[in-house]
């Protein structure tokens, strides 16, 4: 393999290089040294409520099953037979009493242990070393799974720092303090690099450009938040540090509810009453005007307003974004089914926001695939502010959260 | 299930081809124009085929959706049809039947069923060809005044529950 890029040269503080796009080495390092060494979220609790729940999931190009055990511990294995490597399951989730091998018949415990080889008299090895690979940490936040194949990546609240509050926030939407994701998943291919996705989710710059279409036909949230002038536009971006990066689109909302398009919250008298007595008054109205996060958890969880996004990469060139309504615990099934609606609204091969995001990706792609040029990410350097805790907090059409990226981006694959 | 005549199943297959030819060619308005009030527009994700109201969609667009969704079309500076990708759908395997009791009283109302293959090109981005198989179902209405309107279309893709790639046409 060639040496390993100059990341310090090819990342600056206010430009990255092209290449970093479409090298296929660099897309190499990134596996090993983000998704590979790192904390990388893999699912959410509620897919897998019960013993033996399973969801298929890929940790960067590695399929893994996100299982719950029969003692109800979350697992995370390997989504390979430790005889000749096929693939130990291939649905997409279900429950399962055990894994049995399809190949030739082995059988694995939901923890991973070899139980069973058919025709034992030829098998001379110890069936305690011949397990499913079992990740070494997987840790759950607010329900939020995480997991990273290096024992030695830290723990998961130190990956999240201030993202926890992040996270704190989202599941602050609901009266009880539970998201469910039970919708199933979409996934939207972009024939694009997987680092698009969070640069652009976060990204409040683009939304009168590239969204000018939708902006025309709907009112919503986001003519507040992204479509004003220069100097009304109260939104701002945020660099948390880690690599979690935010749009923090609260400030500009006078109303309540303006992030689920109403103009009050008169239609979910239930809600407001719930939240009233879960969290007091006052705290439930700043819920009800201030709504959800917006909010990148490096490297692949995007915590999307009211739905939760995954990023999968697949090669430098190609990646999957998956998308799922957050459904709030202890409201009226009127608002989860609003919740949907406006997901599908916005988010997936047809949504009237991502399909164009998808097409700008796609065409920057193009555009920088000689590997030879360099992005600006200058913006708002001269006026960012540091806030609270580390963190940089920039104007919302500021290039603060591409630079919170790149920064955590540069530390990781220089190592 | 009631007899179909040959005119009947006629009249309905030009129906649906002249849906397909709207569709391929971006002729937006002249598509909505083929479509009742009450339409559904409905693009399943794959195995996600159960009550639209607790599974998330691909596409899941009521008449107000739909007639937006047109609108943002029509605005001219919808990316991801900007240029409009050039298609062409093959429409077949058409199976008609009547519906005894119509939705709507006082109307001839058709459960059809057909297969199709659109190939698109993807003049925005990548201009490669992306090729979309799947089955449709539709619901067509004739009323007593030789009105016929199409107001159910679901599109089951059959690789609808993997990774889609940006879809901004009517398919």
């Amino acid at each position: 393999m060639d040496s390993s890029p100059d990341y310090s040269r090819l990342i600056q503080s206010d430009s990255v290089h092209a290449s970093l796009y479409t090298s296929q080495a660099v897309y190499r390092e990134e596996l090993e040294k983000i998704f590979y060494r790192g904390w990388v979220y893999v699912g959410h609790e509620s897919e897998i409520p019960h013993p033996g729940d399973f969801v298929r999931r890929n940790i960067g190009e590695e399929p893994v099953i996100l299982l719950r055990d029969r003692k109800g511990e979350l697992r995370v294995l390997k989504n390979r037979c430790s005889h000749r490597a096929n693939l130990i399951c291939s649905d997409g989730k279900g429950n399962a009493k055990n894994f049995m091998c399809p190949y030739h018949g082995w059988v694995f415990s939901l923890d991973g242990q070899l139980l069973d080889v058919p025709y034992p008299q030829g098998f001379s090895r110890d069936k305690s070393e011949s397990g499913l690979v079992a990740l070494p940490l997987v840790d759950s936040y607010q329900g939020f799974v995480f997991a990273s194949f290096n024992a030695g990546a830290g723990t998961l609240d130190a990956h999240l720092g201030n993202a926890k509050q992040v996270i704190d926030r989202a599941v602050a939407m609901s009266p009880v303090g539970r998201i469910k994701l039970t919708a199933g998943w979409v996934k939207h291919k972009f024939y694009a690099n997987w680092k698009m996705l969070p640069e652009n989710d976060t990204d409040g710059y683009h939304v009168n450009f590239v969204h000018a279409s939708f902006a025309k036909v709907l009112r919503s949230h986001y003519d507040d938040a992204a479509l004003q002038a220069e100097e009304d536009l109260e939104s701002e971006t945020i660099d948390w540090g880690n690599g979690h990066t935010e749009l923090n689109l609260g400030p500009s909302y006078k109303n309540e509810m303006v992030w689920l398009g109403y103009t009050d919250a008169s239609r979910f008298p239930g809600y407001v009453a719930a939240l009233e007595q879960a969290y007091g008054h006052g705290r439930a109205h700043e819920t009800l005007r201030a709504g959800p996060p917006h909010t990148v958890i490096f490297p692949n969880l995007f915590i999307a307003e009211m739905n939760i996004v995954m990023f999968e990469p697949r090669g430098p060139n190609e990646c999957v974004q998956w998308h799922t309504p957050m459904l709030l615990e202890g409201v009226s099934d009127d608002l989860n089914e609003r919740i949907l609606r406006q997901c599908e609204a916005a988010l997936g091969p047809a949504g009237f926001l991502l399909a164009d995001d998808g097409t700008i990706s796609e065409r920057q792609q193009i555009a920088l695939k000689s590997g030879n040029a360099w992005l600006d990410i200058s913006r708002g350097e001269q006026r960012e502010k540091e806030g609270p805790g580390d963190i940089r907090v920039g104007h919302v059409t500021d290039e603060t959260t591409n630079r919170g990226f790149w920064k955590h981006y540069r530390r990781l694959l220089s190592r | 299930m009631q007899l179909v005549s040959i005119e009947e199943v006629r009249r309905i297959e030009a129906l649906l081809y002249q849906e397909a030819r709207l569709a391929d060619e971006s002729r937006y308005t002249e598509w909505e124009g083929l479509v009742d009030d009450d339409m559904y527009y409905w693009v399943p994700a794959g195995h996600a085929d159960g009550d639209p109201s607790l599974a998330v969609s691909v596409i899941a667009d009521n008449r107000r959706r739909l007639k937006s969704r047109i609108a943002q079309l029509n605005t001219g500076a919808r990316h991801a049809q900007l240029p409009a990708s050039p298609m062409r759908r093959v429409l077949s395997n058409i199976e008609v039947n009547k519906v005894e009791t119509p939705k709507e009283q006082g109307t001839r109302e058709y459960a059809v069923r057909a297969n199709f293959v659109l190939y698109e090109l993807r003049a925005q981005s990548t201009n490669t060809l992306e090729v979309w198989p799947g089955s449709v179902e539709y619901r067509v209405r004739a009323r007593p005044s030789g009105d016929w309107k199409i107001f159910y279309k679901k599109v089951q893709l059959v690789h609808g529950s993997e990774p889609l790639a940006t879809m901004g046409f009517l398919i």
